[in-house]
């Protein structure tokens, strides 16, 4: 009996030294390391060759990358 | 809610290398650090040989993230795993773990240092203010701040390395494989549940014929 | 293919960074120092002893987008001929970033690993160029000024010309330099007064030039590689353009993806090949064979087009009934190795699936008879129809970035600017009047008049022209001088003589961006008598560049020439102003000036290249159709170029924010021929001899250069065969003035036109009048006439198949010999029988029983050290290597990655690592032909200048390569000779 529990408690800790999966973004940190979110960014002048996005937006910065990923499929432009 | 992949399209891979010097360019990484190679198998071998680009595939569940003793790895909103060089402690562990071999460190030798862990960071820099120069020489260039994509995906020279938002780059895919009458000889079904390529010098492929010309 | 030595490598990573941190911080840190700093916050020191560090030199740029001016330039890749576009962010004169150019229709935003990585030349820190002026003292390369350097120089050649005249030089002009530059490059050789100069494009297209401009008119790629796109097949035969050409195989998988046939026919099982639906083995040297192997399936079966035959071509019924006699299956196998199912496959694939291309590069070129390799190509296509069609044809894929162009208007032995034979009194006349210069003082320059109308040695035998007895030679004196003004050593043959050469000649100045192999090579065996100048590459000027399928594009300057260095065109002008001809070199006579000074670096006077191109490429080459791509023209098109197609590289609209330019039905880069002038807006031509098109929307027909009739047949086109909407529906001939007077159309001249006009032809006619009035009336300035596929002026009018002058197969030699000897051959003897008997003779067969063959690699290009210079290129290629083939390995004993010599009835031996793989036949070994640096084993580090020798070096498969010519245009048989391997 003792030994079961034992064993019972022993799986019980199996969990603890696993991460959590779900991503958090707290207070500008992802789980403790600081760092911006690409769409938090000012859009670069002309000349980089960026994207354009609304700061702070998250979809219009997705909308952007997601258009200028199109350049990868060349059939975009062959056909266009 | 876009979620970063990278896809190399084998059929269309031929080692140019493109990718590679593209992020060496973009990152300014140093010599010995391979952020991403090119592997290519069955070299020689008529109807098996292929190419394939690999770097950081930026895992759902990362097992780098899983061992690392100093917790220096996170995932971002877009799914990107970077990690944080001043916490980094060069132990390896994370090397041991990684499927592809990511992790890179710029010192070698038995008995030597390993240095910071770098990896590929699908251009999205690293826990420095984004575009900074402390983030540049730390963990090369973040591109996703700027709106753009990894420089090896968007210089790849025949678009075999698509980098990107996992649904589109399925769309782009999907196009492909619909174009060419089948998928890829490198994966899927023959690979997981029938003759290996390259085990034995396979069959040539026969020619697609419908819907073609 | 990745051969590193890590561990080597590493350490020099070490001095790298460390190099960089001056001081900074210990080199090396023992365990304590390590765990004392890491992880403890952000320390400066840890991070900088560990982490990537920046390689921009002094001028850093700090928050990028608040900071500093920023421009973006577009350019264009230096490296190869497929034009790839490049965005370049400079911030205060440093180039800071690069950025891939989606819009461009010929690349779509893809590079190569060489285009990834160009922004590398910029970067002054930890640089491999050649920096300043060099002059070797004493066996070494000691810094000089530039001053010192002109003076000297100077000073030697005009020694030189008194004493032995000005054929005694030999300028190696570049592949690599702009349109512009390469144009001066011919006029400043002609200024001098030589016809001494070539550049890469003989080593690597000249026999394709001669080849294919023999057979129907023009010697280039017929279409474009985006074009490919419109094909059904392709058969690459000699192209490796998944390494040589990787932006190629972007047009090419998506061909292949939507239906196309791929068919690759290789010694080896290159990268190409792993993407083909055949592939074929075949044995290098055997190219006829295999070629005419396909053509007689192709006729045996009546797939050839009858009607395009009729219509179009002269001479096929000759080659049916040689080809139908002499390739039977039987012979076919015989010579090629292949068996006949295959070549039946690949006849019955190219004939269901028209249109279609073949595809070559050095594979067909680089032989004895490749002249006549590359018309079999040319009568295939032929006979399949294929040629003058979008989606079918010879697509020949070029080398370097501007060969193209440099063998269009650039220093070229045998003709002048527009492929205008020195031979042609009118030639000179013609471009006399260009240039502005006056003839009498131009032919005063030469040695004599029958010099100048003499072809010049060729850069691939400059070394006989130096070591050959003089009165075998046909022109007075020996070389004394040469100028390897922009082209490596290593990629000509017969590397130990060229040894031998250094040791002989007066003096050789070498003018490039890196020092080149020449530098070590001369330093090795002399201890004076040679010069470097650091001259700046194409991302450091703007110029104009045409890529292999003939369009121009315009590259705008990136940064300032770094380092000391200055710009080709500065240093041919300082030169020409030293050397007493500057005026002639700007074309200035009779108040007239053809090209202003404008400034350039440091404020010094160099010719403008916007005038060169207006003033003189646009005035003078009316033959190929350089005349219509002025720079405006063309710097439209490079801001406009998501305007533009990519099937049909047409733009159906648009016009230029910056000029109002109206692009609608321009061909991108106005691909020449762009006839006319820049005023009555040629769209260019994307596919050469398109009759389904009117002349003013592109389209062509065969050439009328080779007379109206040959012994009683029609050499003209026949009726109902003209390019769409031309009044004159037959055949014609080329037009000049006689010709239009006889037609009535005379008069629709204008009198300025007239006045020319009068007593030209539509390639003299510097009003361009004629060929404005021709194409008017939609007819072809050049005639309409049958391609040929009997060329009755060259050594074999129908192709012979002749076995390499070191051939493994001594039966096939009897059964096909090459040419016989020839006395004199561009100014010097050249031997055929001679060597092939000997080799027979000697039994070299069996004391080399391998065919040693040689090629490209993706992350190198050309001679290599430049490439080779670039950390990023070089980390991927550290060592040179052969392929072998498992038995071949076995049988010698040799494991993979072990060291290995390999020697060649040349009598050199070079030590390279052994990469063993199935990709290649047990009766043959490659070698990549990149590689320079080292000299039979030994490591030639020290006699290169101080800093600027490149990262990695290795043997040059060249110093082995042996003796054999192409019978027309001198090319080297460097793609088959014969080796032996042992362990080292």
């Amino acid at each position: 009996m003792r030994l079961l529990l034992a064993f019972v408690a022993a799986l019980g800790l199996v969990a603890c030294g696993e991460k959590e999966q779900v991503v958090v973004y707290k207070q500008g940190k992802y789980q403790g390391k600081p760092d911006n979110r690409s769409w938090d960014n000012a859009p670069l002048p002309a000349e980089f060759r960026g994207g354009e996005w609304k700061q702070g937006d998250r979809t219009s910065w997705e909308e952007s990358v997601k258009t200028r990923q199109l350049a990868q499929h060349e059939y975009r432009r062959i056909y266009q | 809610m876009a979620r970063m992949k990278f896809l190399c399209d084998a059929e269309r891979c031929i080692e140019c290398n493109g990718c590679v010097t593209a992020c060496k360019n973009e990152n300014e990484v140093p010599w010995g650090v391979n952020r991403r190679r090119v592997v290519t198998i069955n070299d020689g071998v008529v109807g098996a040989e292929k190419s394939i680009s690999v770097a950081c595939m930026h895992c759902s569940d990362a097992p780098c993230m899983a061992v690392c003793p100093v917790d220096c790895f996170y995932r971002t909103d877009d799914g990107v795993v970077l990690h944080d060089k001043d916490l980094c402690i060069g132990c390896g562990y994370c090397f041991y773990a990684c499927p592809f071999g990511a992790p890179q460190f710029p010192q070698a030798g038995a008995f030597g240092l390993r240095g910071k862990m770098d990896k590929c960071t699908f251009c999205a820099g690293g826990p420095e203010p984004d575009r900074s120069e402390a983030e540049f020489r730390k963990y090369g260039r973040n591109r996703l701040a700027e709106g753009k994509l990894p420089a090896c995906a968007e210089m790849c020279s025949t678009k075999a390395l698509l980098g990107g938002d996992g649904d589109v780059i399925a769309d782009i895919y999907r196009e492909r494989v619909l174009r060419r009458g089948r998928g890829a000889d490198l994966w899927g079904w023959s690979s997981a549940y029938g003759v290996r390529p390259g085990a034995q010098p396979p069959v040539q492929q026969p020619a697609a014929t419908s819907g073609k010309s | 293919m990745l051969l590193t030595r890590k561990a080597a490598s590493q350490a020099v990573a070490q001095s790298r960074l460390s190099g960089r941190l001056s001081g900074a911080v210990a080199k090396t840190m023992d365990r304590r120092t390590f765990l004392k700093r890491s992880g403890v916050g952000v320390s400066g020191a840890a991070v900088a002893a560990q982490l990537p560090f920046s390689m921009i030199g002094a001028a850093q740029a700090k928050e990028e987008q608040t900071s500093g001016r920023i421009e973006v330039k577009r350019t264009i890749c230096t490296h190869c001929s497929v034009g790839c576009s490049i965005d370049a962010v400079v911030q205060n004169g440093v180039w800071i970033r690069q950025e891939p150019v989606f819009d461009s229709p010929i690349n779509l935003g893809a590079h190569c690993a060489k285009g990834a990585s160009i922004r590398e030349h910029g970067i002054t820190h930890d640089s491999h160029r050649l920096k300043y002026p060099m002059k070797l003292e004493g066996g070494k390369w000691k810094r000089v000024t530039w001053d010192q350097a002109y003076d000297e120089i100077t000073k030697k050649l005009t020694d030189i010309r008194k004493d032995s005249g000005p054929d005694a030089l030999f300028v190696v002009g570049s592949s690599k330099h702009s349109n512009e530059q390469a144009q001066l490059m011919r006029k400043w050789v002609s200024l001098w007064g030589t016809n001494n100069t070539d550049h890469q494009a003989r080593i690597c297209h000249s026999t394709t030039v001669a080849g294919v401009a023999q057979t129907w008119g023009y010697g280039a790629m017929t279409n474009s590689y985006n074009d490919e796109q419109n094909s059904k097949s392709l058969l690459f035969l000699g192209s490796n353009a998944a390494e040589a050409h990787p932006v190629s195989m972007l047009h090419t998988l998506h061909a292949k993806e939507n239906g196309c046939k791929v068919i690759v026919a290789d010694p080896r099982f290159t990268r190409t090949a792993a993407k083909a639906d055949m592939y074929v083995r075949t044995r290098s040297g055997a190219d006829i064979p295999f070629l005419f192997g396909v053509l007689y399936h192709v006729f045996k079966n009546g797939w050839e087009d009858k009607e395009y035959l009729k219509a179009r071509v002269y001479g096929m019924d000759e080659v049916k009934k040689e080809v139908m006699a002499k390739w039977t299956p039987d012979k076919v196998t015989e010579a090629c190795g292949v068996p006949e199912a295959e070549v039946l496959a690949v006849a019955k694939t190219l004939a269901e699936n028209r249109p279609g291309f073949i595809i070559w590069a050095m594979g067909q070129t680089q032989h004895n008879n490749a002249n006549a390799v590359v018309r079999a190509s040319n009568i295939l296509m032929l006979a399949l129809g294929n040629v003058g069609r979008s989606g079918g044809g010879c697509n020949i894929y070029r080398g370097h970035d501007n060969v193209q162009g440099a063998t269009d208007v650039g220093p070229n032995p045998d003709t002048l600017p527009g492929y205008y034979p020195v031979a042609v009194p009118g030639s000179w006349t013609h471009w006399a009047r260009v240039w502005n210069v006056d003839l009498a003082w131009l032919k005063g320059r030469y040695a004599s008049e029958a010099l100048m109308a003499k072809p010049g040695m060729t850069v691939s035998r400059w070394i006989d022209g130096v070591l050959e007895k003089n009165d075998a030679i046909d022109q007075d004196p020996n070389l004394r001088a040469i100028f390897f003004w922009g082209h490596a050593p290593n990629s000509q043959s017969r590397g130990l003589e060229m040894l031998e050469a250094m040791k002989k000649i007066d003096l050789m100045v070498v003018i490039d961006p890196y020092p080149s192999a020449s530098a070590a090579m001369f330093a090795k065996v002399r201890k004076d008598g040679a010069y470097l100048l650091p001259a700046a590459s194409q991302l450091e000027t703007e110029g104009s560049v045409t890529a292999s399928n003939r369009s121009l594009q315009w590259r705008e300057k990136v940064i300032d020439p770094v380092f000391d260095s200055r710009t080709d065109q500065m240093i041919m002008y300082q030169l020409a102003v030293k050397l007493g001809f500057a005026d002639q070199f700007l074309g200035k006579k009779d108040g007239k000036q053809n090209i202003r000074l404008v400034k350039g670096k440091g404020g010094m006077d160099e010719p403008s290249m916007e005038d060169t191109l207006r003033n003189e490429i646009n005035k003078g080459a009316w033959t190929i159709g350089y005349t219509g791509q002025s720079p405006e023209r063309l710097q439209a098109h490079m801001r406009n170029q998501h305007q533009f197609d990519v099937k049909t590289l047409r733009a159906r609209g648009g016009k230029d924010a910056k000029t109002g330019y109206d692009l609608t039905g321009d061909y991108y880069g106005l691909p020449w021929p762009c006839y006319g002038s820049a005023a009555i807006k040629h769209p260019g031509s994307p596919n050469l001899y398109d009759n389904s098109k009117h002349v003013m929307d592109g389209g062509g027909c065969f050439r009328a250069l080779f007379g109206v009739e040959k012994d009683g047949v029609n050499l003209l086109a026949e009726d109902g065969s003209y390019p769409k909407g031309g009044e004159i529906t037959t055949g014609y001939p080329q037009f000049d003035h006689v010709l239009l007077k006889k037609l009535g159309w005379w008069d629709e001249l204008t009198d300025e036109e007239r006045k020319e006009a009068e007593g030209k032809s539509w390639a003299n006619d510097l009003s361009g009048g004629i060929q404005r009035v021709a194409m008017k009336h939609g007819c072809h300035p050049f005639g309409n006439a049958k391609a040929r596929a009997v060329v009755w002026n060259f050594p074999d009018p129908i192709p012979q198949h002749r076995e390499p002058l070191y051939s493994p197969r001594p039966d096939l030699v009897e059964k096909y010999p090459t040419h016989d000897d020839v006395k004199v051959f561009w100014r010097l003897p050249t031997l055929f029988k001679s060597v092939q008997q000997k080799a027979v003779k000697d039994e070299m067969h069996k004391k080399f029983p391998l065919i040693l063959t040689s090629g490209r690699l993706v992350e190198y290009e050309g001679g290599g050290d430049e490439t080779r210079s670039n950390p990023w290129l070089a980390e991927l290629m550290q060592e040179n290597f052969v392929e072998l083939n498992p038995k071949t390995a076995a049988d010698r004993s040799i494991r993979n990655g072990e060291y290995v010599w390999v020697s060649s009835p040349s009598g050199a031996k070079i030590k390279v690592k052994a990469k063993v793989t199935e990709g290649i036949g047990p009766d043959t070994v490659f070698i990549p032909f990149h590689f320079a640096g080292w000299w039979q084993g030994e490591d030639m580090l020290p006699y290169y200048p101080e800093g600027a020798a490149p990262i990695v070096r290795g043997e040059a498969v060249n110093t082995a390569t042996t003796y054999g010519y192409d019978r027309v245009t001198m090319m080297q048989e460097t793609k088959t000779t014969l080796c032996e391997v042992a362990k080292a």
